[in-house]
């Protein structure tokens, strides 16, 4: 069984400036993820540890270079879920961790639940041992001089053009020599976002969803809109149907086009080791590794 | 869709059929033991007629479905709002979710603490925000901006759901399976006179659940979902397997490729008993006007209103109606 990863830092107009950062974040992303598989590794652990490399990346907005909410304070979410037996955890509006994928990995292998939120999230990092970090370090200069002029901004003018948000999510997907697939998915959110908001990222079959009889699909884009059509659990009904991994991808994403007026892009893996990057933004920074070929 | 009887009117842009509008509702999936059964049963029916009520006054099943749950949130026979479990440290979290079939808009809450009715908070999120799921502080947060009223946590605990704390505190204890259906979450599905499908569901989650522990319920696919091109579904049951196969979603995919109401529903509650051996029930309806009451737990309280005909039941098999005057 060939391994398969594939990752994204995001779908939506990349300003030229970041374009670079971007290819470059998810291509080292890519090959650490990668290189787990080779070893044997499993699928969770390779998406994992591709994610947490994008995390550390200040140029995407998940873990370190995560957005600002309203109240210019850092709220994370994520979710990691495996398609051998469907474990899956999640975390929603966690403050202040630096790797929130790991910490959504805990959730699935230290507690008997699926997801948990909020102050709840933050208890149970602590009671694991994982410490906070100050915002200072998670958010960049950047960011701040960002949210500064957006708050000044009427939020109506910003919605009519939801592909001109920054959603630079990341995410990744595998498939290991074991046959296993797995998914994980990673935020900060939208920028002055209101206090609290949950996006797609790590809803169940939204931000991601993965089943060894499908594949394993992770999501970016207009998180309401994604949530609105639950685009990871659509994706994989279109292959359970029989479609290849593009045209699932492509005929979920132009569904939700045309439903809902939302854009974005999925990264997706099969069982058989076909996999797709699609998206319907402007840009996507994606990067793929399969038989020691990026 | 064929098989069954309908009236067709001139404008064809419009195929009125007589079996709406319909409301169907539900108090839990589980074990319900025998002293709180006929508080149940008089609970879902009582919420029904009033669902039923809007319905035939041309009201929305968006409507429709919320103003049955509230009624339900209110009860405190039941898990959600008054009556809700409470989590491990002995306070009261609540979920809930309002999905709008027409236009796929939704609304969410997860972990909020101190009102009386989250899913009057989930629907204002989706009508008020642009927005889609607000959670715990964040989403305290807004129900003061929306001038919702803050009740002490106090009014929302019963003796009941305090004594089943406090028995499930016990190192030996087990919640999940304690929890089963003794006090349920609550939901409803709805299609209205245009045709328009909604579903909304509410709870206080898991007994004795960690702080900050979201189920199914506010998990848009999992805990619910409608779409007019499908049906609507309002999911109960163990939250953590409901989830992970997102049930609501997975019994609307098998109706878009032809199911019915129940074989659907059967269907999705099939593949979470066999691949992950959860129990659960769902309340499903199709645009149509077909609905089905379906649980693979012993019991689940249910009460559906169609045509002036109230129907409910309880353990598997059993339907019981009346008329609803």
């Amino acid at each position: 069984m060939s391994a398969v990863l594939v990752v994204h830092g995001g779908a939506w107009a990349i300003p030229d400036e970041l374009a670079k950062a971007s290819v470059d974040g998810v291509k080292t992303a890519a090959c650490e993820g990668f290189s787990v598989l080779k070893r044997g590794g499993s699928a969770v652990d390779a998406v994992e540890v591709a994610v947490r490399a994008l995390e550390d990346n200040t140029v995407f907005d998940a873990g370190h270079g995560a957005v600002l909410n309203k109240d210019g304070e850092v709220e994370l979410d994520a979710i990691i879920m495996d398609g051998r037996t469907l474990a899956t955890g999640a975390v929603s509006s966690v403050k202040n961790i630096a790797n929130p994928v790991s910490l959504a990995r805990a959730v699935m292998e230290k507690t008997s639940h699926v997801m948990l939120t909020s102050q709840g999230a933050n208890l149970f990092a602590e009671s694991i041992g994982i410490s906070t970090v100050p915002t200072e370090t998670l958010v960049t200069e950047y960011e701040r001089r960002e949210w500064e002029k957006h708050k000044n901004y009427m939020t109506g003018v910003i919605e009519d053009f939801n592909t001109q948000w920054a959603h630079d999510t990341v995410g990744a997907v595998a498939l290991d020599s074991a046959g296993n697939v797995a998914c994980a998915t990673s935020t900060g959110g939208i920028r002055n976002k209101m206090v609290g908001r949950v996006g797609d990222s790590p809803i169940i079959g939204c931000g991601g969803y993965a089943d060894n009889f499908s594949g394993a699909v992770s999501c970016t884009g207009h998180g309401e809109s994604i949530l609105k059509v639950t685009l990871a659990r659509l994706i994989l009904s279109k292959i359970e149907q029989g479609k290849s991994v593009t045209e699932a991808s492509q005929m979920s994403l132009q569904h939700m086009g045309n439903r809902v007026k939302g854009a974005g892009g999925a990264i997706v893996v099969s069982p058989s080791g076909h996999w797709a990057a699609t998206f319907t933004t402007e840009r996507m920074a994606w990067a793929a590794v399969e038989q020691d070929v990026l | 869709m064929f098989g069954f009887t309908r009236y067709y009117l001139s404008d064809t842009s419009c195929q009125m059929t007589d079996l709406l509008p319909v409301v169907v509702v539900h108090g839990g999936a589980g074990f319900i033991p025998k002293e709180r059964l006929q508080l149940s049963i008089s609970g879902v029916c009582a919420a029904v007629r009033t669902g039923h009520a809007i319905l035939k006054g041309g009201g929305s099943s968006m409507d429709a479905v919320v103003e049955t749950v509230i009624q339900l949130e209110n009860n405190p026979a039941f898990n959600a709002g008054c009556g809700s479990v409470l989590n491990v440290k002995g306070e009261v979290e609540m979920d809930a979710i309002v999905m709008d079939g027409k236009t796929l808009a939704s609304g969410a809450v997860s972990a909020v603490r101190n009102i009386a009715n989250p899913i009057q908070l989930a629907r204002l999120v989706m009508d008020k925000t642009s927005h889609a799921c607000l959670t715990a502080e964040g989403a305290n947060q807004f129900a003061r901006s929306m001038g919702i009223e803050e009740v002490p946590q106090e009014s929302l605990i019963t003796e009941y759901s305090r004594m089943r704390w406090r028995k499930n505190l016990a190192p030996d204890a087990n919640p999940v399976e304690s929890q089963m259906g003794k006090a349920g979450t609550v939901g409803a599905v709805a299609v209205d006179l245009e045709g328009n499908v909604a579903c909304a569901t509410s709870t206080g989650g898991m007994l004795n659940k960690m702080e900050g522990r979201v189920g199914d319920t506010p998990i848009i696919g999992s805990g619910g979902y409608a779409d007019n091109q499908s049906g609507a579904v309002s999911t109960t049951g163990h939250g953590e397997t409901i989830m992970k196969i997102t049930l609501a979603r997975l019994i609307l995919f098998h109706m878009e490729q032809g199911r019915s109401v129940e074989d659907a529903s059967d269907l999705g509650l099939a593949c979470m008993q066999s691949r992950l051996g959860g129990l659960g029930g769902v309340v499903t309806v199709d645009p149509q006007g077909h609905w089905a009451a379906r649980f693979s737990s012993k019991q689940m309280s249910w009460a559906a209103a169609q045509r002036d005909i109230m129907h409910y039941g309880l353990y598997t098999g059993e339907h019981f109606t009346q008329s609803i005057n």
